[in-house]
């Protein structure tokens, strides 16, 4: 016997919005279709419905019944997440699944071995019940025949005998055209039950080739191939604020909640986060802040995830406030390597990240990192990069080029200063800066550098070594006819 | 209980005590820099601060010194560069790979970058460089500053040098004096033979008994 599971998030719009902010579910609140003031209600609340609220009620009238009553839109991003959410659950029961309708999908049990029906549809509610999620699970015989036992499921129904347990289901609630409904109305046909005791041949006779589909499913045989989907391999999560946030905590709140779901998420798939990317919807929906966040060494631990984001919102300034927050996490499979015998590594990659990013805040962007100098000879080119400690690969002659330096080093001075310089006979003699001053008493140069003359920015600049009557040592230099103090190789602390 | 009975549980006590075999400090581990002449006088340590004072050309030899030894040892170090005075066109070919930089104007920033960097505990080493800094900042350091700071390498047994052009750092276990004076022509020699030249006095506190004494003494 071959065996279908449907999974149906039971009151999907509700669902949806009060996905990670389950304690505004135990007050009335009412979710609608359309505008919060014309439109009518989808779905509510226990509390609201307790108060007289009901499907399909015009929102102005749900509130006369209900004052207390939150009237809240669909939250369409969150919808989205749950619906994918919904698949990629499905997509670990079973790689042949339907999505079927929202919040329903159909899972192809056949290649499934095992007795304890029961057991297994209630491993599978848990499992939505740790995503913050209600689940009924119908498992039957075909898949429409699934699909009727999970909208009554409590939270979990295995139909073992079709008959019988579609006896007593009015023949208005399955999915069948609403004149052949009315026909069978009129006949004082009522229940499936009823419909299925009628010969088929007859009743498609009169009443056409619809009368013997619903017959089929009357009697529980009709047998349909499942539209087959594959899940997402995206880990995404959405959330909106009913309001502008000003704060950092609601944010955090919220995206530590994100994250155990993502996380709960990566495990099941047996992955870890090798990028998390942030996005901010702002006040103006039309703006957004993005920023991409690639962790250090992938993990699937939400407090190191957290702690990264924390990080970066602390020292964040925005124009506008956020109105909503979606996080995507790219997954990738959790590698475990042997350290080199002779390499050291960093004790925790994800924490030298977040100290990173703290100096970062600190000094200001590109004032931190490994120094990569730039293709030119230009004087002074480099730029700060993030440090890639765990590539570096050593080369033999970098060693040997250290061994062979020349000199003392010089310390520069940024921006260089305005110097004025006297010579003789083309050597300079004296000079007069705000940190160098006096005579010349020797000097090496001039070291003459250019570069770049087939373009705009043709550089060329013209370099001294000269020491002082008192002993300091400089660099000066001379752009087109302006003297500079570049650096000094050793002066008296000032 | 009389003050007597007390005295006699106490002695039973320490005999007690006895039994058992003394605490022993943990062993010191250097961080053997590559050059003589401060390993075998006075070697860097792991979880201590020390301190180089010397003139701004020679904190830069220091630092070519130091960059040949982070390669020798594949180690990662960081440089807290208070002044922006790091000028990498002098180190080519050096470790700069394995050198966190991190530029900062002020001895204030200079020093939250340190506590960033030792808290956090993934470098081995970590330089602040406060040579390029005019005297006055650096004595507005409180100088409870490096007792913390000794505190946080004694958890995270980081080597953390602080290079000033004077004694400022109280806390240093130990200190390198460096001296040396140069013409127009060093800028000629191998820079080898220039810190092969170079004079060093090293100060460190007393370590008999596992017990830090009050002042630096030099060493021999």
């Amino acid at each position: 016997m071959s065996w279908f599971a449907a999974i149906l998030l039971p009151q999907f719009p509700l669902q949806a919005a009060l996905r990670l902010r389950a304690e505004a579910g135990a007050g009335p609140v009412a979710v609608v279709e359309g505008d919060t003031e014309k439109g009518h209600v989808l779905e509510m609340t226990a509390p609201a419905a307790a108060s007289g609220v009901l499907r399909g009620m015009a929102s102005t009238q749900a509130q006369a019944r209900c004052p207390a009553l939150q009237l809240w839109p669909r939250a369409q991003a969150q919808e989205q997440v749950v619906s994918a959410l919904l698949l990629e659950m499905a997509g670990t029961l079973s790689p042949l699944i339907e999505a079927t309708g929202e919040g329903l999908c159909v899972v192809d049990l056949r290649q499934l071995k095992t007795d304890d029906w029961e057991r297994w549809a209630r491993g599978v509610v848990a499992r939505f019940a740790a995503l913050e999620l209600r689940a009924g699970v119908g498992v039957a015989s075909n898949p429409d025949l699934a699909v009727l036992a999970a909208t009554r499921a409590e939270p979990v129904l295995i139909v073992q005998h079709p008959g019988a347990f579609l006896a007593g289901i009015a023949v208005a609630e399955v999915d069948a055209p609403p004149e052949l409904v009315a026909v069978l109305r009129d006949w004082g046909i009522g229940h499936l039950g009823e419909l299925a005791r009628l010969p088929r041949s007859e009743l498609v006779e009169r009443l056409g080739p619809a009368a013997g589909v619903l017959w089929e499913r009357a009697t529980g045989r009709r047998h349909r191939e499942l539209r087959l989907v594959r899940p997402p391999e995206t880990f995404f999560e959405a959330f909106e604020f009913e309001q502008p946030i000003e704060t950092i905590e609601p944010l955090l709140f919220i995206l530590r909640r994100q994250l155990d779901q993502l996380v709960l998420r990566l495990r099941e798939a047996y992955r870890v986060a090798a990028k998390m990317t942030l996005t901010l919807v702002l006040e103006h929906r039309a703006a957004q802040y993005e920023r991409v966040f690639t962790i250090p060494s992938p993990t699937a631990d939400a407090e190191v995830l957290l702690r990264i984001l924390h990080t970066h919102l602390e020292n964040l300034r925005l124009e506008q406030q956020p109105i909503g927050v979606r996080l995507h996490i790219a997954p990738v499979v959790g590698e475990t390597s042997q350290h080199q015998l002779f390499e050291s590594a960093l004790r925790d990659p994800n924490r030298f990240g977040e100290t990173l990013a703290r100096l970062t805040a600190l000094v200001g962007e590109g004032q931190v990192g490994v120094v990569q100098l730039e293709d030119t000879h230009r004087p002074d080119r480099f730029q700060l990069v993030a440090p890639r400690f765990e590539a570096l690969k050593e080369s033999a002659e970098a060693g040997r080029e250290e061994s062979r330096a020349l000199g003392l080093p010089l310390r520069r001075f940024r921006p260089p200063f305005a110097a004025q310089v006297h010579l003789r006979r083309y050597l300079p003699t004296f000079v007069f800066s705000a940190n160098a001053h006096g005579e010349i008493v020797d000097a090496a140069g001039p070291y003459r550098l250019s570069g770049q003359w087939w373009e705009r920015a043709a550089w060329g600049v013209e370099e001294w070594d000269i020491e002082l009557g008192n002993g300091e040592l400089y660099r000066i230099s001379k752009h087109q006819d302006a003297w500079f103090v570049e650096g000094c190789y050793d002066a008296p602390v000032r | 209980m009389t003050p007597e009975s007390k005295i006699i549980r106490l002695a039973e006590l320490r005999q007690a005590l006895a039994r058992f075999p003394a605490p022993t400090a943990p062993p010191e581990r250097t961080w053997e820099s590559g050059w003589a002449a401060l390993d075998e006088r006075g070697p860097l340590r792991h979880a201590e601060v020390a301190e180089l004072c010397a003139s701004s050309a020679l904190g830069a030899l220091f630092l070519h010194q130091i960059l040949g030894a982070i390669r020798r040892r594949r180690e990662f170090a960081g440089l807290i560069d208070c002044g922006r005075t790091f000028d990498p066109d002098s180190y080519r070919g050096a470790a700069l790979e394995r050198l966190l930089c991190v530029a900062c104007k002020t001895a204030e920033d200079g020093v939250k970058a340190a506590d960033l960097l030792l808290r956090d505990g993934n470098l081995p080493l970590v330089l602040l460089d406060l040579q390029a800094l005019p005297r006055r900042s650096l004595g507005r350091i409180p100088a409870n500053t490096w007792h913390r700071f000794q505190r946080l390498v004694e958890k995270s047994g980081t080597v953390f040098i602080v290079m000033t052009p004077q004694p400022v750092v109280e806390a240093a276990r130990v200190r390198i004096a460096l001296r040396g004076r140069w013409e127009l022509s060093a800028l000629g020699r191998r820079r080898s033979e220039l810190i092969a030249a170079l004079d060093v006095q090293i100060f460190q506190r007393g370590r008999e008994a596992g017990r830090a004494a009050e002042s630096l003494v030099q060493t021999a």
